[in-house]
């Protein structure tokens, strides 16, 4: 297609200006900063001291660094294999337009709108062990036995910490959905005239079609996963035994309550090369797709 | 498309309605108990009400400044977003033109895409200080809309990117200035695209706790989010206050959200349509 070009080729640039100097102060030169300030041993206070890779060899040999990782790997995990087929699921069942279905989108998008921060307190009191709801419902139904100290557990609490996150999926429901409403009516009238019923639909035109947007999903929350701080800052502090600590506290431990700068920035670099690895393979599977079609 | 009772049309019923009380009866077990006595929460949790009173509010309201916190989450949100939408504007236009260098500039602006910003703790602390900006309510307003520039970019220059050439040529025959095409004919078009990323970076930065903590120190410029996080130590013995507090924080958001409900949801189908 051909765009506007003529004479104003050279002003559309300066219209670009304002986005690439922020895009300078936020990004180029905070990663410039990251990358030589993290070959520093610094208390963020006094003189700094060259110490050359030596903040990636502490990391690397540090087991609550590799408890971290494997912990935001968890979270990585959690939003592929259950927040985004619930997602899906829900979207699917909602694009039958049962009864009620616009309704139920509103509302399974409010928590969503509510702040993490709030949604991590909130749980926090669902998981107290006395005046908890999850202990109370347990007790309620007769299962008094499977109660306990769910967030005071280094079996429980990670998967704890997750739940809400799994649970409230209606942002990536809604993407679902609109991915789902461009499919044209015509090929489900087609398939059904084969005799074709509601699962088989799903499986055959729903899903394949959904793939864009399960690479939109997979980017948003793979995103929010490598961020997220709320969760095992506000219920768990990290623990019990560092149990719930990610790369997000890590990083913020070893800064606000460590005043390791140079190592809390050796592991910022490492998020962020897990983001790059992580929106490069999602890019590349979109470009797969462009080509193909 | 009309679903018949079936068995399985029964057990998706049961599904999507249970999912529907497994997210929002929380939310309402927060409210109801947030006009509950301490002591009544502790001896009984589920039981129904006895004494429901607006004292926690009261107590609440008197012992922090929330009217301050909201104010100051407004504050950040409204510059944050302002700032963002204007500048993704601007490129988005730029972008609709062909220009040299124009592939290296995409590259530039969607790098921020690939960082997690989080990552950036220690570099953003230091910056905001250098500049001066450290406990004010300025400095994260800009680091917000620095932190969400990125993806405000994305959906404005994805959907202004979907729209004809074609207008903006005839503009340029009819005389108009390339301001005068941005402003009368590519701005009122855009809107949708607008919307959506307003909608982004306004949930964002509401809620976005990291670096409203680490870049205040005051009353002055505490958020929101900065001020519930502080209600679970400072109330510790008292749940029932930290409820009506924690009530207070998210009843702006819930509010706003019944009123443009169809707007936010509409607004994120039309940014995500692209994929």
């Amino acid at each position: 297609m051909q765009r506007v070009s003529s004479k104003r080729g050279s002003s559309a640039f300066w219209y670009t200006v304002p986005a690439l100097a922020m895009t300078v102060a936020f990004f180029v030169v905070p990663l410039v900063y990251l990358i030589v300030v993290s070959l520093y041993k610094w208390n963020g206070l006094g003189a700094m001291k060259f110490v050359g890779l030596g903040n990636y060899t502490y990391i690397f040999n540090n087991a609550n660094f590799h408890k971290a990782l494997r912990v935001t790997l968890t979270w990585l995990a959690s939003a592929l294999f259950l927040h985004i087929p619930l997602g899906m699921v829900l979207s699917l069942m909602l694009n039958r337009r049962p009864k009620g279905w616009r309704f139920l989108r509103v509302m399974y998008f409010i928590p969503n709108v509510i702040s993490t921060t709030a949604v991590s307190f909130m749980w926090y009191f669902i998981y107290h062990s006395d005046m908890g709801m999850l202990n109370g419902l347990l007790r309620a139904v007769g299962l008094g036995h499977l109660t306990r100290s769910w967030l005071g557990n280094t079996s429980t609490a990670l998967f704890c910490n997750q739940v809400p996150f799994i649970l409230y999926v209606g942002l990536t429901t809604i993407i679902f959905l609109t991915q789902l409403s461009t499919v044209s009516p015509e090929l489900y009238e087609a398939a059904e005239i084969d005799g074709a019923d509601g699962l088989r639909k799903d499986l055959y035109i729903s899903i394949p079609m959904l793939k864009p947007a399960i690479l939109t999903n997979v980017m948003l929350n793979g995103a929010f996963c490598l961020r997220t701080f709320e969760y095992p800052f506000l219920m768990t502090s990290g623990g019990p035994s560092n149990s719930t600590t990610n790369l997000a506290l890590y990083i913020y431990r070893e800064m606000m309550s460590a005043n390791r700068y140079g190592v809390s920035m050796a592991a910022g670099l490492v998020t962020i090369l897990l983001g790059v690895l992580l929106m490069t393979i999602v890019t590349l599977l979109q470009k797969e797709r462009k080509v193909k079609l | 498309m009309k679903p018949k009772l079936t068995a399985s049309c029964v057990m998706m019923y049961i599904f999507l309605y249970l999912m529907l009380i497994v997210m929002i009866v929380p939310f309402l077990w927060l409210i109801l108990s947030s006009f509950r006595p301490n002591m009544e929460l502790f001896s009984e949790p589920f039981s129904l009400p006895r004494h429901l009173s607006l004292a926690n509010y009261s107590a609440v309201l008197a012992s922090h400044p929330m009217f301050l916190y909201l104010f100051n989450t407004v504050f950040v949100t409204g510059v944050a977003a302002v700032i963002d939408v204007t500048v993704a504007v601007c490129a988005g236009y730029g972008c609709m033109h062909v220009f040299k260098g124009k592939g290296f500039v995409v590259f530039l602006l969607s790098l921020g895409l690939f960082i997690p910003t989080n990552a950036f703790l220690v570099p953003y602390y230091i910056m905001v200080n250098k500049v001066g900006l450290y406990d004010n309510l300025w400095g994260i307003a800009l680091t917000y809309a620095g932190i969400n520039l990125p993806i405000t970019v994305m959906v404005v220059r994805g959907y202004m990117d979907t729209l004809p050439t074609e207008l903006m040529e005839s503009a340029h025959i009819d005389g108009a200035t390339s301001r005068q095409t941005l402003i009368h004919i590519v701005l009122p078009i855009s809107v949708p695209g607008i919307v959506t990323a307003c909608v982004f970076v306004v949930i964002q930065c509401w809620n976005e706790l990291l670096f409203a903590n680490i870049l205040n120190q005051s009353d002055g410029s505490r958020t929101l989010q900065v001020a519930i996080r502080s209600f679970l130590t400072t109330f510790e013995a008292n749940y029932a206050y930290a409820f009506a507090a924690m009530v207070l924080a998210i009843l702006p958001t819930i509010i706003v959200y019944s009123l443009l409900t169809n707007q936010i949801i509409s607004g994120m189908t039309a940014g995500a349509v692209k994929g």
